[in-house]
């Protein structure tokens, strides 16, 4: 909200003492930074950021409110000419307890006699705040006293106003135009203000266009009311209408303000048009106090950290416009009438604070009252699976959690539906569904990367991903890792070639997944696989595994160069001759190499199978010789033959 | 017949299939084979000096064992060379073209990402003061996100305009802060409370509000939540705890400055600034001239979200925070774009993120 420093210091004359940076910092301490600051004609203006639990300091008077009480400075007193209220010139009923006061006037007026329209201050005002003023005097006089003192209030063309005014609830269907021009369809739950003839204006909100005030009009009637914040709230937000009135009124105006605006209010368009007052008169009355808070000494050092005093917190609050009484162990205090946010003890001790200054606050570590947790296994495993693969060479990603229907379903498990796990009100189609896979994210990144340049791409992710369930979307980590360009070639000794499946599989092996995932093809060269976190091994409780001999003696290696048909399946192979072997002394059996030349007889290769051997004794040459021989015949059996 | 053999001989033979495979080259293979079959002083010389000087009736037993001996030792000393030669050849091959002036072969290198790295860091900087991790699910009720917190029930972030829904699960949504998982842990932890002398933990994770991309907005972004439950928590320990935290996070010289705010799951609630990191206080443009760079919105916990939970707030008392990691992170690499970190080329994962 725009602030100026001239109409500030008008409120509250000790701030004229502080400069522009002062001032921001003085805000700030209290609660209210400042975003930037404009210099307009009449000065600087401040971009002050309120919370949205202040209502009350959205106008000059409110922020010099709080200026006052944390300068201990007094205010500019706020003492418009009376006005006397007599018989309603026009009957105003209130039919809603979400409107228990109306204050309002009747004028009319005269522009040849004295007035001269909007003066010009109120228009730099005005203009100061981004605001820029009609011309008309009842509209740009209710503004000017919205931002002054913050409470709205709504001038009418009193000759277009049919019969009494009614605050009623909407019939469900009632139309309404408001001032924006647009025509609103009302709910039963909008609050409005209506003459005999229908709604006249959406009330806290926005007035209607059928009875607003323009150069013709001659009579005006005014209205300064207070209105349920949670019924403004809910008809601005269902209409999409956010006013000033609206975000003041919502955030709940100040009752005993409605008089007094409309004494402002009636004295500006005597003063700047010439009005002749008609009649004044308020229906219904002012709602009753919330009920005083009580803040106990305890909870005040609590809250506090320092031996803060009763008699201390007594005058901040008072400085801050409470009523309290003070006991010996605690004390009552009744809010002003334009706090709301004031409703428990906490909100207390938080004012005391903030009056005296956060920065005050000492800084102590809080005791530890028992033992500290441990960090759970998932969170430690899928942290050193990160870091695994990082040294691995793989970059970790962070991809958006939802995608496009169509990259789900190129890689999410055909059972899983992505209507379970569809969002009501994407950003757009292509992040539409809560992914079932991290696969197609993987792609679009990896290909990314490819697109620009990068010889090899090597990206994970660990995220969740979402499966279908009748109770909603089941979640669950996942892991998904994507690799293709080129390997290798980067220095001398290392050649390069292009990545295979065969290193993705290396790769889910190296993790001991239990179940080795399926490699996709992401694209041309690039594969991906994608696992359940919970698949992978979890390290064991004990922090040193129970001791299992293993043998000392010298292990035996033997190389078998097998002539193969190119089709010959390796694990049935493999597993054909570990089947001839003896299990206790079979270390370990692999292909390392593989040999494939057009001077091998047409449709064959060389497997190069290495065979290590080792027991709980020195092996004899001759027992190794027999071994190798079953391997070799159980090769054989296969089509193999030995390559001499 | 080994009774016609002498012991010594026995035990070499014995030993013999342990020294071949120690034999790591060709030149230990010819000592080997020297000391068992060679023409002088060898353990086959010695057998053949002992089968001249056998008598004539021992003479046929004693030498079908030596040969026996013989052609064990040899064979394996002929296999053992074959492989120890084609050793060398691959070795050969290699030594060729090495060169120890070209760099050497280094392994390939990944990384962590940047937010992770941060994530991780910030768990790091809090576990010396007791805390541990808790998660929380990215699909989350209404009554988790936002009722559990005391926000009101028209409160304008529940709308569909700011909050992700499920469309087949309309009181299911993304939760839009890691908030929620203050709730699922309270709710959890209420009965055990008194046992574990309260609570206190991080709570990590991927949160999503309904904002356009572009280079300061993001539908998904990270937060790191903070949450302690105990006896007499007040103001000075959530200053205390920050204060630790943030200097162990930024150097010993960073200051804080806590100001007054509004959140509706705390009251007193403030946001925290900490020192420029970056121009030491001076002002740059990150601080916009200020010295003071706003890090994270915290409080003392709404006596609400206590009761929410069941827990006593005229006994227990806490404090939680919430952080936004990329803002960290963009504030403390000065990257321009938000959108770079979600991108994901390797050139910036590994500038950015990196693996130490
Ligand atoms: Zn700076």
């Amino acid at each position: 909200m725009w602030i100026e420093r001239k109409a500030l210091a008008a409120e509250i004359p000790a701030a004229a003492a502080l400069d522009t940076r002062q001032l921001c910092e003085l805000l700030a301490a209290l609660g209210f930074p400042v975003d930037g600051v404009a210099s307009r004609e009449g000065g600087d203006v401040l971009d002050v950021d309120i919370t949205a639990n202040r209502g009350d300091a959205m106008s000059h008077r409110g922020m010099a409110r709080e200026v006052a009480a944390k300068l201990g400075q007094p205010l500019t007193p706020l003492a418009p000419p009376p006005v006397a209220e007599g018989a309603p010139k026009v009957p105003v009923r209130l039919e809603s307890p979400a409107c228990p006061l109306y204050a309002t006037a009747l004028l009319t007026l005269n522009p040849g006699l004295g007035g001269g329209g909007t003066p010009v201050e109120a228009q730099a005002f005005l203009r100061a705040l981004d605001a820029s003023a009609k011309g008309l005097p009842a509209v740009d006089a209710s503004n000017e006293l919205l931002h002054r003192y913050g409470h709205p209030t709504h001038a009418f063309d009193a000759d277009r106003i049919r019969g009494a005014v009614t605050v009623r609830w909407a019939v469900a269907g009632e139309k309404l135009v408001t001032l924006d021009g647009v025509t609103r369809t009302l709910l039963a739950q909008d609050l409005v203000i209506a003459d005999e003839a229908g709604p006249i204006a959406l009330a806290g909100v926005m007035g209607g266009d059928g009875t607003k005030v323009t150069e013709a009009t001659r009579r005006v009637l005014l209205e300064s009311a207070w209105f349920d914040p949670k019924t403004v709230r809910a008809t601005a937000r269902r209409h999409s209408l956010h006013t000033d009135a609206s975000h003041r009124f919502g955030r709940g105006a100040d009752p005993a303000m409605a008089a007094v605006a409309r004494d402002l209010l009636v004295d500006r368009l005597r003063t700047w048009a010439g009005a002749t007052l008609e009649g004044a008169w308020t229906a219904g009355a002012l709602p009753a106090p919330a009920a005083p808070v009580t803040l106990s000494e305890a909870m005040l050092v609590r809250v506090a950290g320092e031996p803060l005093t009763l008699a201390e917190a007594a005058e901040a609050l008072t400085r801050l416009g409470c009523a309290v009484v003070a006991g010996s162990d605690a004390l009552a205090a009744q809010p002003p009438t334009w706090r709301h946010d004031l409703a428990i003890p906490d909100d207390l001790a938080e004012e005391v604070l903030r009056l005296r200054g956060y920065e005050h606050i000492p800084s102590v570590l809080p005791p530890l009252e028992g033992p500290p947790q441990r960090l759970s296994p998932d969170y430690l495993l899928r942290r050193a699976l990160a870091r695994r693969l990082a040294h691995l060479g793989f970059h970790q990603t962070v991809t958006y959690g939802f995608i496009s229907p169509e990259a789900d379903a190129a890689f999410a498990a055909p059972g899983n539906a992505p209507e379970g796990r569809t969002l009501a009100n994407p950003l757009g189609r292509e992040y539409s569904v809560l992914r079932g896979t991290l696969l197609s994210s993987l792609k679009e990144a990896a290909e990314q990367n490819l697109r620009q340049g990068t010889r090899e791409v090597r990206l994970f992710e660990v995220a969740p991903t979402y499966s279908s369930g009748p109770a909603g979307p089941e979640e669950r980590f996942t892991l998904g890792l994507a690799w293709g360009g080129t390997q290798g070639g980067e220095d001398y000794l290392s050649p390069a070639r292009p990545v295979r499946e065969a290193d993705l599989r290396g790769i889910a092996q190296d993790l001991g997944l239990a179940v080795i995932p399926e490699v996709r093809g992401l694209g041309e060269g690039l594969f991906g696989f994608e696992a359940p976190v919970a698949d992978l091994p979890r390290p064991g409780e004990r922090i040193v595994s129970t001791f299992r001999p293993f043998s000392r003696f010298p292990s035996v290696e033997r190389d078998l160069s097998l002539l193969v048909d190119l089709g010959q399946s390796y694990g049935a192979l493999a597993t054909a001759m570990r089947a001839a072997l003896p299990a206790d002394a079979l270390q370990d059996l692999r292909c390392v190499d593989v040999f494939r030349h057009k001077s091998l007889p047409e449709g064959r290769q060389a497997w190069l199978i290495r065979l290590r051997f080792q027991v709980d004794r020195t092996l004899m040459g001759s027992e190794v010789d027999g071994w190798v021989a079953s391997a070799l015949a159980a090769a054989e059996a296969l089509g193999a033959k030995l390559r001499t | 017949m080994d009774h016609l053999l002498p012991a010594e001989i026995l035990e070499a033979d014995r030993a013999f299939p342990e020294a071949l495979a120690a034999c790591a080259d060709l030149d230990a293979l010819l000592r080997l084979k020297g000391a068992y079959v060679g023409r002088e002083g060898s353990h086959a010389a010695r057998l053949m000096d002992l089968l001249k000087a056998a008598p004539k009736e021992q003479k046929r037993d004693l030498g079908a064992a030596i040969n026996g001996l013989k052609q064990g030792w040899e064979e394996g000393l002929t296999a053992r060379q074959t492989e120890l030669e084609a050793a060398k050849k691959r070795l050969n091959a290699l030594a060729s073209s090495w060169d120890p002036a070209l760099p050497p072969p280094v392994p390939a290198r990944g990384a962590l990402h940047p937010l992770n790295r941060l994530m991780d860091r910030l768990v790091e900087v809090f576990r010396p003061l007791g805390f541990h991790v808790e998660e929380g699910p990215e699909v989350e009720t209404e009554a988790h996100n936002f009722d559990g917190l005391n926000i009101p029930e028209d409160h304008p972030a529940k709308a569909s305009s700011d909050t992700f829904y499920l469309a087949a699960h309309p009181e299911l949504l993304l939760r839009t802060h890691t908030s929620p998982v203050q709730v699922r842990t309270l709710l959890r932890v209420a009965p055990d409370l008194h046992r574990l002398g309260g609570i206190r933990f991080l709570a990590p994770g991927r949160v999503y509000r309904k904002d356009e991309i572009d280079p300061t907005h993001s539908p998904m972004f990270h937060q790191v939540e903070g949450m302690l439950v105990g006896h007499g928590i007040g103001m000075q320990h959530l200053k205390g705890t920050l204060e630790y935290a943030l200097r162990a996070l930024f150097g010993p010289h960073t200051e804080i400055r806590l100001r007054p705010s509004y959140f509706p799951f705390v009251e007193p609630g403030c946001e925290v600034d900490v020192s420029c990191p970056l121009c030491d206080a001076q002002g740059c443009r990150v601080c916009k001239g200020s010295g003071w760079v706003e890090i994270l919105g915290a409080g003392l916990l709404h006596p609400n979200v206590l009761r929410h939970a069941g827990i006593d707030p005229e006994e227990w008392s806490g404090w939680a925070f919430g952080m936004g990691v990329e803002r960290m992170a963009m504030m403390l690499s000065q990257t321009p774009d938000l959108r770079l970190f979600f991108e994901n080329d390797q050139r910036f994962l590994r500038a950015m993120g990196g693996l130490d």
